[in-house]
């Protein structure tokens, strides 16, 4: 609130520098040494990125500094004063905040009374609607939304309209600090550039960020300082402009990754998929093919219909009009069964909920189309080899196939669900983000396995919000907007014609036709 | 029939004053609709028996709803919450008998009943904080209290008390004031009061705020447990008052009483709007769906329908009402996308 005085630490310390300093911090969980002996600092208006790939000691850190878990060991200094929290909201009140990956607003509630959560304006507990309303415009257009109706339900948000929600509920108290674990993997690339305006603004506001990626671009981008973490230790801190994405990438995996794609060596055959007129509630008259052995990139904003696409090309969502055929026969519409049948696999955009069944084991996961479709098997007839199989092929790592698969990376667990296409007869792989949230290791290995599913002749659709891996696997790519196809591109051209093809029939504001990466 | 003009006028002159307001909002026009039932049903009743449309019928339709209505106000909070509190029927039943047999044995009527309210509340404790400090399933935890509670209510006597109650028993249920028969004013006070809590207070924000969102609330350093809690107090304690409402009325202390009244419950809370994935629902509508119920039983009786087809006419409203709620639902959903 308004009249909250800044804790008097801050001021004394700010001529030292740190917003925050850690020292010999250490954690460890039965089996794993997450955090070993690190050190960090932040300063006022610098962006800190943190990379590393999954477990490499990075969210442990996070969650550390924003009091959600406690060290085994070290220091922690906020404005100079030591500081230990016993949960999120000692850290809150020592003005860390945090912006998690999953935007996490009461979609019931408006974005004044989101902005409020937890610490509500009222008198006798009686919450005061026009006190939260003017704090929440105010924290709003200090970080640049000044357009947004505070009185609007959060539920009726875009991604990045809720995120601004978060951020600003983060300033409301005297906050300093603000975490961002993955910022802008729920947003689109016209979104991000919003964010960034809005780092930009906080920078300016004496704001340290301590920012996570796995999105070297960003890093290029934001990062004045970067702090690599490998295995749960400090590997490297670099100023900016002191190491290029390749050394970055060098010192997170400890190898070298000079190029994250595979060479592109397909060689389209006959018409695999055929897509004729497709109409939905949020697909208008979509019609392509796509060649045996060749992987189509589909390009687009957010919300212009990619996921749609894909899923009523599987089946799964109402289509109004408009025919499949699968090698030239036509498959019914409206049946995931069908599709299945005639050789259509989908690696569904969210794994946790759509992807794996996380109580079953890994290999109950990786055989579970093989179970329903016995007419699709491929290959072996016995269950645990044809699926052990697939396993090893992949790399899948696990202790063994009864391990639940939940308990795997992010990584492996999409690896399975890959693979369950594997043991059936698929002809069609649509993959929607397959490489979200997974670290780079990971992202190259899959990156390699889709190449792999086009040299066997597979026909591949690729959905990505991520331009580099459309562009590095991609031998075509279309573009849609809202429904409907735009454009197609080669599959050689470059991120700022797919963005230019994207934005042009998008909303024509002023600006938003230049890419947030133009600087780069 | 002044008492008659006065419910049905009062609804379309809502509806017109502001109506395109009204429908933008979701809630409203889910309020709107139970609304409709209601008084489609009422139309449909007044036609089928002519004892239907009077005053007096109506003033027995909102006395019989009186309970209901108390316990609906608790069981909305926790709902909204994401909870469940399957015990209700049997913290009834052993706040009424705990009450009656503390008066039988001399204890001041009032007292009495502040006693039994507070042996509600007391077992909402007991619930809440095995749910939100053990993390137990509310529907595990209030199932066994259901078995719980009704086992002390057998325990306090086996029997329905009708000897030694003081005179004054059952003045709480018959009497009035300002015309108004007691338990119609203590329903009215307990939803309105529920009413000013869930849509004005931070303690309201706060409820819907882990129903729609539990780690958002927790993350905004909301005290999730102790909301939950208190959540499971307060509709221990609305269930001991309708406990004691009931009793009185019916003037006696009975351990049989409430049998399947958690069910009612929660019916009612459902056919009135709220989402039970959490988050979601009004007092207002939870009212209309406890009015709902109540002028079903009454008219299905009026109509000479036997009582077990009225169990079967229930179950066919909770199912068709949460079958409109879901279209109406995807449709605003549609609307949205479109």
């Amino acid at each position: 609130m308004d009249a909250r005085t800044p804790p008097s630490a801050e001021t004394a310390r700010a001529a030292d520098g740190a917003l925050l300093a850690v020292s010999g911090l250490s954690k460890s969980f039965p089996g794993v040494r997450a955090l070993h002996n690190v050190d960090f600092d932040l300063k006022p208006g610098e962006v800190h990125c943190l990379i590393g790939e999954n477990g490499a000691g990075k969210s442990t850190l996070v969650k550390i500094i924003a009091g959600v878990q406690a060290p085994d060991d070290g220091d922690m200094q906020v404005n100079g004063v030591t500081a230990s929290f016993s949960g999120p909201l000692d850290a809150q009140n020592a003005g860390i905040a945090c912006i998690f990956q999953e935007l996490t607003v009461v979609d019931g509630l408006t974005i004044a009374e989101n902005i409020a959560l937890g610490d509500e304006p009222g008198s006798f507990g009686i919450f005061k609607q026009s006190q939260a309303r003017k704090r929440a415009e105010q924290l709003l257009a200090s970080i640049g939304f000044t357009d947004l109706p505070v009185t609007r339900l959060c539920g009726k948000l875009s991604p990045a309209e809720k995120q601004a929600v978060m951020i600003a509920k983060a300033l409301r108290q005297n906050t300093r600090i603000i975490i961002m674990d993955e910022p802008t993997s729920p947003l689109e690339d016209a979104e991000v550039r919003k964010l960034f305006d809005v780092i930009e603004r906080l920078k300016a506001a004496g704001k340290g960020i301590i920012y996570v990626s796995h999105k070297m671009r960003e890093i290029d981008l934001l990062g004045d300082r970067i702090t690599v973490f490998k295995d749960g230790e400090r590997v490297a801190t670099l100023n900016r402009g002191e190491a290029t994405s390749e050394d970055l990438v060098q010192l997170m995996v400890g190898r070298e990754l000079s190029n994250m794609f595979p060479a592109k060596s397909h060689s389209p055959g006959d018409i695999a998929l055929e897509v004729r007129g497709l109409t939905g509630p949020s697909i208008t008259d979509v019609s392509f093919d796509v060649r045996h052995g060749e992987v189509l990139g589909i390009a687009g904003l957010a919300g212009a219909g990619r996921t749609e696409l894909l899923r009523s090309i599987f089946g799964a969502d109402i289509v109004h009009s408009g025919t499949v055929s699968v090698d030239g026969s036509r498959i019914g519409a409206n049946s995931v069964i069908k599709a299945i049948q005639a050789g259509i696999g989908l690696v569904p955009e969210e794994r946790r909920s759509q992807g794996i069944v996380p109580v079953l084991t890994v290999g109950d996961n990786a055989g579970i189309v093989w179970d329903q479709f016995p007419g699709q098997r491929d290959g072996a007839s016995d269950r645990t080899a044809a699926v052990s199989e697939i396993v090893d092929l992949l790399k899948v790592k696990t202790p063994s196939l009864s391990q639940r698969i939940s308990t795997l990376s992010g990584g492996n667990q999409q690896k399975v669900v890959l693979g369950k296409w594997l043991l059936t007869k698929t002809q069609v792989m649509l993959l929607d983000e397959p490489t979200r949230g997974i670290d780079v290791g990971a992202k190259r290995e899959i990156y390699q396995i889709i190449n792999d599913f086009a040299e066997k002749g597979l026909a591949v659709v690729l959905v990505s919000s991520e331009l580099p891996e459309l562009l590095g696997l991609s031998d075509r790519i279309i573009v849609i907007n809202g429904g409907r196809i735009v454009g197609e591109l080669p599959g050689d051209v470059s991120e700022e014609e797919v963005i230019a093809v994207s934005m042009l029939h998008a909303e024509r504001k002023a600006g938003t036709q230049s890419n947030a990466f133009q600087d780069n | 029939m002044a008492d008659t003009d006065s419910v049905q006028t009062a609804k379309p002159g809502h509806g017109n004053s502001g109506f395109v307001r009204l429908i933008r909002d979701g809630h409203n026009l889910q309020t709107i609709a139970t609304l409709m039932v209601l008084t489609l049903m009422c139309v449909l009743f007044a036609v089928l028996s002519d004892r239907f449309l009077t005053a007096s019928n109506f003033q027995n339709i909102m006395r019989n709803a009186a309970p209901l209505i108390i316990a609906s106000c608790g069981m909305t909070a926790v709902m909204i919450a994401r909870g469940l509190d399957l015990s209700v029927g049997s913290v009834l039943a052993a706040a009424s008998v705990l009450a009656a047999s503390l008066a039988v044995a001399g204890v001041p009527l009032y007292a009495a009943f502040v006693l039994g309210i507070l042996f509600g509340g007391g077992v909402g404790l007991i619930n809440g904080t095995i749910i939100a400090k053990l993390s137990v399933s509310p529907i595990i935890v209030t199932l066994g209290m259901l078995n719980i509670a009704r086992g002390v209510a057998y325990l306090i006597t086996p029997s329905a008390i009708l000897v030694g109650l003081p005179r004054n028993w059952s003045d709480l249920g018959t009497s009035k004031l300002a015309g108004l028969p007691m338990p119609i004013v203590i329903a009215i006070v307990v939803a309105c009061l529920f009413h000013v809590i869930m849509s004005y207070s931070t303690f309201g924000k706060r409820i819907y705020a882990i129903g729609g969102n539990e780690e958002a609330a927790r993350l905004s350093g909301i005290n999730v447990p102790r909301a939950l809690i208190l959540l499971y107090v307060l509709c221990g304690t609305t269930a001991a008052i309708a406990g004691i409402v009931l009793s009185s009325r019916v003037g006696a202390g009975d351990p049989n009483i409430g049998v399947g009244f958690e069910l009612q419950v929660i019916a009612a809370v459902i056919i009135g709007g709220t989402s039970l994935s959490g988050g979601e629902g009004r007092i207002i509508g939870t009212v209309i769906g406890a009015l709902i119920i109540a002028v079903l039983g009454n008219g299905l009786n009026l109509a000479g329908v036997e009582p077990f087809w009225q169990w079967v006419a229930q179950g066919i409203v909770l199912i068709a009402a949460i079958i409109i709620d879901r279209q109406v639902q995807d449709g605003m959903r549609n609307v949205k996308k479109g």
